[in-house]
């Protein structure tokens, strides 16, 4: 069979189109590369031998798509790798997951998670972590882990994350592939179990921007089951390829490129920078004042959220149930032995921030500043059309290296939460290795609603660049 | 008791009368089996979302204009944050810091004012039922739509919060917004009362009281409750601020928990929803259907149809008797015969026929039009009872009637001289004693002439005729 882990999504269905291949094969031939790399990499949590099948036609009809184990997806188990959902079985499908199967795709299974979505790294799963593909003693990043690894290291064309603090983005750098997440309120949320419902986006995983541009349009558009759905035309990404840069004004916030950040990977997004400049994009340097309060405010009002969104966890309707001789049993053992270290520890913060006598010290004052935040980029979209940071301050970690201390694992999102404090649209993609061999990322935000000069941007940056076609040597023995 | 004026604040949750639920489709039909009426949605499985039925809104709306509340047009939900196996989410969508409606007021038909603290909209829990082994529960009530009416503690006596009870039932039914049955949960009332020394403006401690299932319960509950506080602080003892539960069986409360057991709720916005304003159309439009309240109708009917007040306040007891009674008077404005037949017969049969109201069919004409017939003396009494049997519960056509039955009036003199010779004739002793001036008398024959006429006599006509011919 013909090689096809160096070929896009979107060329792949194209070849389908048109008979060169046949979708069984492309199904087989992912499906293999599966079985033969992921009992290593750990990539998924069930990867069907069935597929979920599409009906639909679109440009991508015919391909397979892994999709994170928190979107529900009819009859398959929807597990958020928590141990206190195993045993869950979605009952109806998520809106992106009929928009996929309306457009022909086929779901080739369920990748790994932070639980909950909560994490950096993917460690927090109860599955186990997922194994970086370009360095199986490394971290995947997360929470969206399981999707990006599987991408980076083509066990599937694409796949779906989500992203609450970075955990689409974040990953994709650390696995070297293209990680985007859209706008608040351009993805319907109805179907993607909550982790902080105000920041939350499902967005796509992809070796490239042609097969994002493709998949954005798909998973696109209001849905009246979502209230904060967003009224707005989506435009056809796939325009903004190959477009021209010439003019748009980019800017970098100073604040982050501060300490803290390695070395390595300063420098290559200062080379991203510069292949910007050299397409004639003008570079402007900004300021976002309240960057160093996004960490806190960020870590109060998703926690906050989330120990509300994670009460119904509690053993009696569905998931696991543990024994108890009382109600109150039932609740502290099921949710004392389902949940993980770290939901635990986002619940107790959560539930303290809401506290009466809390309440203004911590949500309150989160609120106040998230406001401030996004005044931040307001004024700075003023100036610029998009504004360019690192995704991540280091390349991939050693798995445990950061296991027992929450904060500096939290400080993994510090360029990558404020986008989600502030509701924009951002996208992370390769722009070089460390001397190590691990991928680096750089990231662009957006103005509201404005992923189409994102893309413009990113397939600019990837027609001169070949870091997105680098595929990783799984040394699996 | 005497030595304390007893504060009594209420909070009514009443259903509004929506078709389907308040943040999913699901139906509110209140007799469906067991977890029939339910979805995702209203079971809170992972990954759903609440969308707003905007009907809820405007029935809402509604009744915070009838409380002449001022209506908040920047609205938001909040999440209120519990552990309890009937609330699927473990947390209410309510409203907190910004409700519906505040700072409004409610004329009781006495005259007493009680002023309404808030009305906010949230939705249902579900229902448990107990069983020996094991408790279940029933998801069909989750997300109904519900209106909490908080008042302030401004009544005074158990009598009183009955009769504020009675009269916001009366109000919310007039409007629309809910059917206000208690049976069916579409009304539940809680109540905090607190005694204090007669002359003190400081509120004593307050006890909540929980779990009565009839504004005759909250009555009984609040005066046991009163007398239990008065004796305990007459004998020294602390007042603590706790929950009871109004224990039906043995007409008592009984402590649920106490203010250190209280939850902490953790209100903060719900994210899942977005604000919303409330539009001046739809104020506008809400008003337009508030209209007239259960007492300025009141003040309206003794006015416009001149019937006494003890027979408006039976009328007005019932918003469909009023509707009735309105309507009829357009097709025959004789409103005091219209009210004694309205009153008398009518309700009479009313409360014979199965489903009371439901069951009756008969138009406003034609329950004119027998109230006319009888006041031409085209129908007797009996006879115009018989046609509304008849037609109460079907409509008929009443002419058709009339005619079926052979219940045509005899009021012809020709017709009637032959009975009333006969009556004279069979029975001198009671002619003998009206010829003596026993005016009785009279109404003994009477009775014989329509005896004789099986029913079809015109009274008056009749003894016009005795009196005449006896008197010759």
């Amino acid at each position: 069979m013909k090689d096809l882990i160096n070929t896009n999504a979107s060329q792949l269905a194209e070849e389908i189109r048109t008979n060169k291949i046949k979708k069984e094969e492309v199904f087989s031939f992912f499906k293999s590369r599966i079985k033969k790399f992921d009992p290593v990499l750990k990539s998924f949590v069930e990867s069907y031998d069935q597929p979920v099948k599409g009906e639909g036609e679109s440009s991508l009809s015919g391909l397979p798509i892994a999709i994170k184990d928190n979107i529900c997806i009819k009859e398959k188990k929807v597990t958020c790798s928590s141990k206190i959902l195993v045993n869950h079985i979605a009952v109806y499908n998520a809106e992106v997951i009929k928009r996929l199967k309306n457009a022909g795709l086929n779901i080739i299974g369920t990748t790994n998670m932070d639980e909950f979505a909560f994490g950096s790294s993917t460690e927090n799963s109860c599955y186990g972590p997922t194994k970086n593909p370009w360095d199986i003693t490394r971290v995947v990043g997360g929470s969206s882990g399981g999707s990006a690894a599987a991408v980076a290291a083509r066990l599937v064309p694409f796949a779906l994350g989500s992203d609450t603090g970075g955990s689409i983005r974040q990953p994709a750098c650390l696995c070297g592939v293209v990680g985007f997440k859209p706008t608040y309120g351009r993805v319907s949320r109805f179907g993607l179990v909550a982790f902080g419902s105000s920041l939350d986006q499902i967005g796509p995983i992809t070796t490239d921007f042609v097969d994002c541009a493709n998949l954005l349009n798909i998973i696109c558009g209001h849905d009246d089951k979502d209230s904060t759905s967003a009224f707005i035309d989506v435009p056809d990404f796939t325009k903004a390829l190959n477009g021209n840069v010439k003019g748009l004004r980019i800017g970098i916030p100073k604040e982050y490129f501060s300490q803290g950040l390695n070395q390595e990977v300063k420098n290559a997004v200062e080379e991203a920078k510069k292949i910007f400049e050299e397409k004639g994009a003008e570079i402007i340097e900004i300021s976002l004042p309240h960057t160093e309060y996004a960490v806190a405010t960020y870590y109060i009002i998703a926690s906050s959220e989330a120990s509300s969104n994670l009460q119904r966890f509690d053993g009696v309707r569905y998931g696991v149930r543990a024994k108890g001789e009382s109600l109150e049993d039932l609740y502290t053992n099921s949710r004392g032995q389902g949940f993980g270290d770290e939901a635990k520890r986002r619940i107790f913060l959560g539930t303290y921030s809401l506290s009466s006598g809390y309440y203004d010290a911590y949500y309150l004052k989160a609120l106040k500043a998230r406001t401030l935040i996004r005044k931040d980029f307001d004024q700075a979209f003023k100036k610029v059309d998009v504004i360019l940071t690192p995704t991540s301050p280091t390349t991939a970690f050693k798995i445990g290296e950061k296991a027992s201390d929450p904060l500096s694992m939290y400080l993994s999102d510090i360029y990558t939460i404020s986008t989600n404090l502030a509701g924009l649209p951002a996208v992370s993609f390769p722009c070089g290795f460390s001397s190590e061999k691990l991928p680096i990322g750089v990231q662009l935000i957006g103005k509201e609603f404005d992923e189409f000069t994102l893309v413009k941007l990113g397939s600019a940056f990837q027609s001169c660049t070949d870091f997105h076609k680098e595929i990783p040597k799984i040394n699996y023995e | 008791m005497s030595n304390f004026e007893i504060v009594i604040g209420l909070e009514v949750h009443t259903q509004l009368k929506t078709k389907s639920k308040i943040f999913c489709s699901c139906s509110t039909e209140f007799k469906s089996p067991p977890n029939t009426n339910i979805c995702p949605v209203c079971c809170g499985y992972p990954g759903v979302l609440p969308v707003f039925n905007k009907k809820v809104l405007e029935l809402a709306v509604r009744v915070s204009l009838a409380l002449k509340c001022e209506t908040n047009k920047s609205i938001y939900f909040e999440r209120k944050n519990y552990f309890y196996p009937d609330l699927p989410k473990d947390y209410q969508i309510s409203q907190y810091k910004m409700p519906l409606g505040e700072r409004g007021i409610l004329e009781l038909p006495s005259g007493k004012k009680v002023n309404i603290n808030r009305v906010h909209m949230e939705e249902d829990a579900g229902k448990l039922i107990h069983k020996e082994d094991c408790s279940l529960v029933d998801f069909n009530r989750t997300g109904t739509p519900l209106l909490e009416i908080v008042s302030e503690p401004d009544i005074r006596s158990p009598q009183e919060a009955y009769d504020y009870l009675t009269y916001l039932k009366l109000v919310i039914q007039y409007i629309g917004s809910s059917d206000c049955d208690m049976e069916k949960g579409s009304l539940r009332c809680d109540a905090n009362i607190s005694l204090r020394r007669h002359g003190d403006t400081k509120l004593g401690t307050r006890v909540e009281l929980k779990n009565m299932n009839s504004f005759r319960g909250v009555r009984a509950a609040l005066e046991f409750e009163a007398k239990r506080q008065a004796k305990a602080i007459e004998s020294g003892e602390k007042i603590i601020q706790e929950t009871r539960l109004w224990d039906v069986d043995n007409l008592k409360t009984v402590v649920m928990r106490t203010k250190e057991q209280a939850h902490d709720y953790r209100y903060f916005p719900e994210p899942d929803l977005l604000d919303f304003s409330v539009s001046n159309e739809l104020i506008e439009g809400e008003k337009a259907l508030v209209g007239e309240l259960p007492i300025e109708r009141k003040e309206r009917f003794l006015k416009e149809y001149k019937i006494n007040q003890k027979e408006v306040d039976i009328i007005l007891a019932s918003p469909w008797l009023a509707n009735f009674f309105e309507e009829a008077n357009k097709a025959y404005p004789k409103s005091q015969e219209l009210s004694n037949w309205l009153l008398g017969p009518f309700l009479e049969q009313v409360n014979a026929l199965e489903k009371g109201f439901d069951s009756v069919k008969i138009s406003t004409q034609k329950f004119a039009q027998i109230v006319r017939y009888f006041s031409e003396k085209k129908l007797n009494n009996l006879a115009a009872k018989k046609v509304l049997s008849l037609s109460i519960a079907t409509d008929q056509d009443i002419d058709g009637i009339i005619e079926g039955e052979g219940l045509t009036q005899v009021s012809g003199e020709d017709q009637l001289s032959l009975f009333i010779e006969e009556a004279i004739k069979d029975n001198p002793k009671p002619v003998k004693e009206y010829l003596e001036g026993k005016e009785q008398a009279i109404m003994f024959l009477v009775g014989q002439v329509m005896k004789k006429s099986r029913g079809n006599a015109n009274p008056q006509v009749a003894k016009d005729m005795l009196k005449r011919r006896i008197e010759e």
